[in-house]
């Protein structure tokens, strides 16, 4: 088993902010796992996707939750009527093979997952497969990636300190505005002069960021919003279903969203 | 010199002469009971200014809507005239026709039933409420007013003084209680969302402040800042409902341009008023503009709100207001010379729109010539237009003399919150109601609270909630005997012994799934393959394969709450008094708590009016079991009364925070709700029943241990038929209470 269906064919858009591509490409030549930081929607997965593209490197997702186990990413034994057969899971799969394996939200799996790939992220580079009784070494070409987003961290849900040491971090923020509007014009498929609206109307939602709301409107919104109104929505109707409605249910902070979104236009 | 009187009586007769009787407003039928009527108002020897007053209102009442209710009125002008004294039965004429002109029939004779009940109510404020009673319906609707009447009445509770004052609408209270009647938005009740709006917009996070009401007039009237505060008023008058909301959205939107685009405060200098005000209007439209030009939108919140017309007197005010729309304004013309000298020069800056000296350039040679043309400026009644804009003190470094902003607000506030305590002993005069309550207050020193939150009020009379009406003070536990709890407990030993097996014996909470169980409803997948793969490997397999749900953990955080009012003093037949078997009833309940892990706390409430609502946290949820707690139960002084909805609604805001699943208001209490300013006793009841149900709709359940024979039917309305519990041996309460808990919470 190989893996092929994980490869990107076809470049995924992404537009540079800063250094990240060359950061990122340093990384990787020297194998050092990486962390991406940054609040939600801001293109923290679209990047990785790049970077697999640009590597030429197959790319293993894996979206972590609440629920999740060590095995659901090391893998287990599955019964068979000839009898046991273990299964890999991503992760071994990409250890063995050579992929970028990305952990999506890392802080959302138990603790006791994000252990199992310590011996992954220093210089040892193994994989110990307990179950199984096998230490796997990472083939040469594997990576780990994960992403974090220090916005909705609690206590209970934080990286460990010997877990994050481990790291280097690439910090993503929303772009700057006019980056910004070139994205959402690009991928919304909709013209600078709205995008720039949008754009504008996402910064007053920034604004209120620990004012009421936990996170702005990420550009992942705003490409639904342009989407929308690519579809022929109305630029106050496409704010309302894909960022006010979304993002709040406190009516204060809807009203004051609904009004700052007429003031922008 | 005094006029003649009888010279006087004879021009008031000749000028009502063609208004009386038989001019029309009382024809065939109705004329013998109005004469009658009118006989027996002037045998009653009310004096010549009601009998004249009366046969002038009667016969305008009686045109405006019929001479039924005019005749009526007799009957209700006696019964005010005896209460409330003859210059209120004047006033009550006076009154009349204005508002029989702005009611219906009904409604009238409405009017006058209430006018009635209040003089029987309020004797001593018929006279000032009369008198404005014109002003005060053309903003509130009858029902409204009587609202406020009896708001009013209730709000000053036995002091008379604060209640005249209300009703003179002196006092800030009954201006809010107006506005709320009136159903105009103040500010305050959506402060948040519109500081949510204005930090949306600019990414400002600036403190809001009510103006304070001692200000001058223009402050009261217009939006302002200085010093990092924003003042706003508390309403704009003659904006309700949308439009109130869209105009505190243009004064934010405008205040927070000025906070954008403006720069440090001009000089004062020796600018002559007019030139400050016309240069202010300048910056007005130019931080506009420029807000504009990045939030387009602004203009469509801004533009309704500019609505002079391009003719009308040649005043300074008229003249500002036009160049305020036709700097703004792009489609409106102007015929005035200045006007347009203004619009073009302003228009011709380009860009240098951000530089502020420009304000003060065109500001100058407008100014000037005003000054040439000779137009009047009075800034004392000045107040710019629209009235989103701000009042322009903060475009200005201040004088000298005048004290910084902030001080002042901050003072304000603190008068606010000392308000309660400071209040209270002007009040205890020893006479009237008062004199009853001084039973319930005499036992206890006055002692130091803080007040900490303020709750609504149900008024079921009116039928609606009254905001703020109550305020808690919290104390801090009194600590007594240390021992206390370990006596208990020794006194109580079997007892122990018994409620640590129940304990035992209980499990609440919400449903989870358990793993690797010997039994339960399905496989679990993950130990049936570990169990296949140890038999494949020949190891003895783990037989615990399936998986189930349950409810293992408990899930429930208790607040015990104590009335502790004067009548827990009582001695019960076994002996003791009712406090003392509450707190020996609540050290085992604790007891029982601890055993069962829940998290849970104890409060003691009592009341003294409304303004002091007594609440002292025995035990928070935070603090750990310990004898701590029986120390500060043995520190409980009971006194004063129950106010127990107020208390409801302060422990149910504790309780709300807990993460539990479940959430209980254990109150234990011996009597029924009562306070030194409610001498209706439903009152309290029925508050305290919509606080009950208040907190069932948060999630928060409310049961009552109500000790001796209280009233039962009572407690069912504020409780709920399943919502309580009577013990009347009281001196069973230690035994029964840990049961009871225990029994409730499984």
């Amino acid at each position: 088993m190989d893996l092929d269906q994980y490869r990107i064919e076809a470049e995924p858009f992404y537009h540079a902010t800063g250094g990240e591509v060359a950061q990122f490409a340093a990384a990787y030549a020297a194998r050092l796992p990486v962390m991406l930081k940054g609040p939600t929607g801001c293109g923290k997965t679209r990047f990785i996707e790049h970077m697999a593209w640009r590597l030429g490197r197959p790319l293993v997702t894996v979206a972590c939750h609440e629920d999740m186990t060590a095995s659901d990413l090391v893998g287990r034994y599955l019964l068979e009527p000839s009898g046991t057969v273990w299964s890999d899971g991503p992760l071994s799969q990409a250890v063995r093979h050579g992929g970028l394996c990305y952990l999506d939200e890392i802080v959302e799996a138990r603790q006791d997952t994000t252990v199992v790939i310590h011996a992954l992220t220093d210089d040892r580079r193994v994989l110990p497969l307990e179950k199984k009784g096998e230490l796997v070494h990472a083939h040469p070409d594997f990576q780990l990636v994960i992403s974090y987003n220090p916005g909705y961290q609690s206590v209970l849900k934080d990286l460990k300190e010997s877990t994050k040491q481990r790291f280097c971090a690439l910090d993503f923020g929303y772009p700057d505005p006019t980056v910004e509007t070139e994205i959402v014009a690009a991928e919304a498929r909709i013209d600078a002069a709205t995008a720039h609206r949008l754009v504008q109307i996402a910064q007053r939602s920034r604004n209120l960021r620990g004012q009421g709301l936990s996170e702005g409107a990420s550009t992942r919104m705003l490409i639904h919003a342009g989407a929308l109104m690519r579809e022929g929505i109305s630029l106050s109707e496409a704010c309302d279903i894909a960022v006010i409605l979304p993002i709040t249910d406190d009516p204060d902070m809807r009203d004051a969203l609904t009004h700052a979104v007429a003031a922008c236009a | 010199m005094s006029p003649d009187p009888r010279g006087f009586l004879r021009l008031a007769g000749t000028a009502t002469a063609p208004q009386e009787g038989a001019s029309g407003a009382f024809e065939g039928e109705w004329l013998a009971p109005w004469l009658r009527v009118r006989r027996k108002i002037e045998g009653a020897g009310y004096g010549t200014a009601i009998e004249a007053g009366f046969r002038r209102a009667g016969s305008a009442c009686a045109r405006i809507v019929g001479p039924e209710p005019a005749i009526d009125m007799g009957d209700y002008l006696s019964a005010i005239t005896i209460k409330a004294g003859r210059r209120a039965g004047a006033a009550f004429c006076t009154a009349a026709p204005l508002v029989a002109a702005r009611l219906d029939g009904p409604r009238f004779r409405s009017w006058m039933s209430l006018m009635q009940r209040f003089a029987a109510m309020a004797p001593d404020c018929v006279l000032p409420v009369l008198e404005r009673t014109e002003a005060l319906l053309e903003r509130v609707t009858l029902s409204g007013f009587e609202a406020w009447l009896l708001g009013g009445v209730r709000l000053a509770g036995a002091d008379r003084e604060r209640r005249l004052a209300f009703f003179r609408l002196e006092t800030p209270d009954a201006a809010k209680l107006l506005e709320r009647e009136a159903g105009e938005t103040g500010f305050f009740d959506v402060e948040r969302r519109m500081r949510a709006y204005l930090g949306a917009l600019y990414g400002l996070r600036v403190p809001v402040r009510e103006a304070p009401p001692d200000r001058h007039d223009g402050a009261r009237r217009r939006a302002g800042f200085a010093g990092g505060l924003l003042r706003m008023p508390p309403s704009f008058p003659g904006f309700s409902g949308d439009q109130a909301l869209a105009l505190y959205r243009a004064a934010l939107a405008h205040i927070g341009a000025h906070m954008t685009y403006g720069a440090a405060p001009f000089p004062l200098g020796q600018l002559k008023p007019m030139q400050i005000a016309v240069v202010s209007l300048i910056e007005d439209a130019r931080v506009e503009a420029l807000a504009m030009r990045a939030l387009p939108g602004l203009a469509r919140l801004w533009l309704p709100f500019h609505i002079a017309q391009a003719s009308g007197a040649m005043t300074a005010p008229s003249l500002f207001a036009r160049l305020s729309r036709a700097l703004i304004d792009r489609d409106f013309e102007d015929i005035d010379g200045w006007v347009r000298k203004g619009r073009d020069m302003f228009h011709a800056v380009g860009d240098r729109l951000e530089d502020p000296a420009i304000s003060r350039a065109i500001g100058n040679i407008l100014g000037n010539d005003l000054g040439q043309m000779r137009v009047q400026f009075n800034a004392k009644t000045y107040a710019p237009q629209p009235p989103y804009r701000d009042d322009n003190a903060g475009l200005w470094a201040p004088a000298e003399d005048t004290p910084p902003e902030e001080d002042d607000a901050v003072a304000v506030e603190g008068v606010r919150l000392r308000q309660a305590p400071d209040e209270t002993p002007e009040r205890q005069r020893p006479d009237g109601p008062q004199a009853a309550a001084g039973r319930a207050r005499a036992s206890v020193a006055r002692d130091v609270g803080l007040p900490v939150a303020r709750y609504s009020e149900y008024d079921y009379q009116a039928a609606r909630d009254r905001p703020d009406w109550t305020t808690v003070v919290e104390h801090p536990p009194a600590l007594g005997d240390v021992r206390f709890a370990a006596r208990v407990l020794e006194r109580h030993a079997d007892l122990a012994q018994k409620i640590a097996s129940l304990v035992r014996a209980v499990r609440v909470g919400r449903p989870q799934r358990l793993r690797r169980q010997a039994e339960g409803e399905t496989l679990d997948l993950d130990a049936a393959i570990d169990a296949h793969a140890a038999l494949r490997a020949g190891q003895m397999p783990d037989p615990m394969v399936f998986q189930s749900m349950a409810r293992r953990n408990r899930d429930l955080a208790v607040l015990v709450l104590l009335d502790v009012s004067q009548s827990t003093t009582d001695p019960v037949d076994g002996g003791g008094r009712v406090i003392d078997l509450e707190r020996d009833a609540v050290v085992m309940l604790a007891e029982a708590m601890v055993g069962m892990g829940d998290p849970f706390a104890i409060a003691a409430f009592n009341s003294n009016g409304r303004e002091e609502v007594r609440y002292t946290r025995i035990k928070r949820f935070c603090d750990p079991p310990g004898p701590q707690i029986g120390s500060a139960l043995a520190g409980v002084a009971p006194g004063y009364s129950t106010r127990l909805g107020a208390a409801l609604r302060h422990a149910g805001a504790e309780l709300r925070v807990q993460p539990s699943f479940r959430r209980l208001i254990l109150l234990v209490s011996d009597g029924e709700p009562a306070d030194v300013d409610c001498p209706d006793p439903r009152y309290l009841v029925e508050d305290a029943r919509r606080a009950v149900q208040a907190l069932s709709l948060a999630g928060i359940d409310v049961f009552c241990v109500g000790l001796g024979l209280s009233n039962a039917e009572q407690q069912a309305r504020i409780f709920g038929s399943r919502g309580f519990i009577q013990i009347a041996d009281i001196t069973a309460l230690a035994r029964k209470l840990p049961a009871l808990y225990l029994r409730l919470t499984r």
